[in-house]
């Protein structure tokens, strides 16, 4: 495990000098700003306006506005992590300098957490770079909206850096890099709002644990038009923060596992 | 590419290479057996061949010895050690196996730059294996607008990055245009001389021939042939080449006389294992009309055909002392 620094820097090298993963920062970027619009649109009582945020909701959503990036691109980027490895065969030579496969896959593990946090770092650029502006001159408060900052920002931290695991997770089930993005980006947008219905209507479950909620847990509560801030949301129980972490950690790292003994183990010819 | 005689800072001199040991090797998908019980060794200071058709287990062979596949069963080493177990391979063993393993947009330099992060490599030696395979100019273009002569030679400065005391090179001269494969040849050369060991596979056998000490030919997954290549092509079976309009007449009597004749045109005849002293009197006593009669020398292609397109391929493999 010694190898295990330099593996993580190799990996990171190669999010650096590849196109994918800054194509990931910039959409991610782009979707930051589309939520600091919309935390700036209020409606009420049927009137729907473009005003600064005064709640503590819609402080914490305007602080938050990186949430829809985390949930759609930091599992794509840790798709790409190991999927770009099979597609142009990058996995010969990663293997060739160090054949010792557990060791690469926690480098690769390690990797797409920090690129999710540098993604996050961007995504919060942004807020600050657009969100402040924004919110002085709709005549809003910049000290209240400072003070959602503890709440919201290490949760956020935290759904960036575990998403990105949980892609990477998928990534090596999977291996085909088009499937594995369209698997990380359809298993949250489409399927898991489907199961979490199912189970709600017919067997009135709040099915808790799965990646999305999980972020939602940990994000404070945070969601697309969501009410933000509280512990539940749309009606549904969310887990505690912890337990949502804990729940994101085991769907990345599970899924990782997984890969490794299914895929990564396999001969690479 | 620069010459190798007088310029050889990107590869060090004096290096001791470890001998390659393959033991009982076999690689089974599903019900095909790729590699079947094939043992073989490869020495430090010679350049080794390791020949075969399409489909006779190299590139297998080389992707266990790399730990890049799990064999069935048997073993392979690199001075006495599995790869895995060697701290820092990459630094030991310099290996080229295909000329697709780059990423389209990643740049030259930038791969070389991976590499030597991953393989804990020294930094420096990117500039001098640039310049040694002719890369210099183009080492900031992105490698997806690179042609595949360019790419393998890439290929090759990653596998000497490392100043590696063992190459494995999985047909290296792929895409290389005449020049560069004389310059691979060189290269090959010097590093064997220096005391490395050198094994690679190849289908250009005229150029192998030129290239090799020693050769390992392998058909079907097993071991056909093993040796010097001098020692080889010295002892194994000549041929004579008959022009003749009764081809079929004459088929029949070197068959009746115990050979294995070929048909290779329309008028000519291979008739394998025959001399001129004993196909010469054949001819005569049958009267057959001959237009030419020339003995085939038995070089590395005669013999890799011999050794691997004979219908059976099963006899026991032919091996020669090193030396």
């Amino acid at each position: 495990m010694t190898a295990l620094p330099r593996l993580v820097r190799a990996e990171l090298f190669k999010f650096r000098t590849t196109p994918g993963p800054w194509v990931c920062v910039g959409v991610a970027v782009l979707l930051t700003g589309l939520g600091v619009t919309t935390s700036f649109i209020v409606g009420h009582h049927n009137v729907v306006r473009f005003a600064a945020p005064t709640t503590t909701e819609g402080l914490r959503r305007l602080v938050g506005a990186g949430y829809t990036a985390a949930i759609v691109m930091a599992p794509v980027v840790g798709v790409l992590c190991i999927t770009t490895e099979y597609r142009h065969r990058v996995l010969t030579s990663t293997l060739l300098a160090h054949p010792r496969r557990r060791d690469v896959l926690s480098a690769k593990v390690l990797a797409s957490a920090i690129w999710g946090l540098f993604m996050a770092v961007f995504s919060f650029a942004m807020i600050a770079a657009m969100g402040i502006p924004l919110l002085v001159a709709e005549g809003g408060s910049v000290p209240a909206l400072l003070r959602q900052v503890g709440p919201v920002v290490p949760g956020m931290l935290a759904a960036y850096l575990l998403l990105a695991v949980y892609g990477m997770g998928i990534g090596t089930l999977v291996r085909n890099q088009i499937a594995g993005v369209i698997l990380a980006i359809g298993l949250t947008l489409v399927l898991e709002p489907i199961v979490v219905g199912i189970f709600s209507s017919l067997a009135h479950m709040d099915v808790n644990f799965l990646p999305t909620r999980a972020t939602q847990a940990i994000a404070g509560g945070l969601a697309p038009n969501g009410p933000g801030g509280g512990d539940t949301q749309a009606g549904h129980v969310l887990l505690s923060w912890w337990l949502g972490a804990i729940a994101l950690v085991l769907w990345g790292v599970g899924t990782a596992v997984i890969g490794y003994f299914t895929t990564f183990r396999r001969d690479v010819t | 590419m620069r010459s190798i005689v007088g310029q050889v800072s990107a590869v060090s001199p004096a290096v001791r290479g470890a001998t390659i040991e393959v033991r009982g090797l076999t690689k089974r998908f599903g019900g095909i057996t790729a590699v079947d019980d094939l043992s073989f060794r490869v020495e430090p200071g010679r350049v080794t061949g390791f020949l075969g058709p399409n489909g006779a287990g190299k590139t297998t062979t080389l992707r266990i010895l790399l730990d890049l596949a799990e064999a069935t069963s048997g073993t392979c080493t690199i001075g006495g050690r599995r790869y895995r177990d060697i701290p820092d391979p990459a630094r030991h063993v310099g290996a080229v196996l295909e000329a697709t393993n780059f990423h389209p947009s990643r740049r030259a330099r930038a791969h070389l730059e991976m590499l030597a992060v991953q393989g804990a490599l020294d930094a420096s030696r990117i500039d001098p294996v640039l310049d040694l395979v002719g890369l210099t100019a183009d080492a900031r273009r992105k490698v997806g607008g690179y042609s595949l002569g360019m790419r393998q030679r890439l290929q090759l400065a990653g596998a000497l990055l490392g100043d590696p005391s063992v190459l494995i090179l999985d047909e290296p001269s792929n895409g290389l245009d005449p020049q560069g494969i004389a310059w691979l040849r060189d290269l090959l050369r010097h590093l064997a001389s220096e005391g490395r060991t050198v094994l690679v596979s190849s289908h250009l056998l005229a150029e192998m021939a030129q290239t090799v000490d020693d050769v390992v030919i392998v058909s079907r997954g097993r071991l056909r042939a093993q040796g010097p290549l001098s020692l080889l092509t010295s002892q194994s079976r000549s041929s004579m080449r008959v022009r003749t309009p009764e081809r079929p007449r004459l088929a029949e009597i070197a068959h009746a006389a115990g050979y294995a004749p070929r048909p290779l045109g329309d008028d000519v005849l291979l008739v394998d294992g025959a001399t001129p002293e004993t196909l010469g009197p054949l001819i005569a006593a049958h009267g057959v009309v001959v237009y030419e009669l020339v003995q085939v020398s038995q070089d590395l292609e005669g013999l890799f055909l011999e050794l691997t397109t004979s219908m059976t391929a099963q006899g026991a493999p032919v091996e020669m002392a090193a030396r």
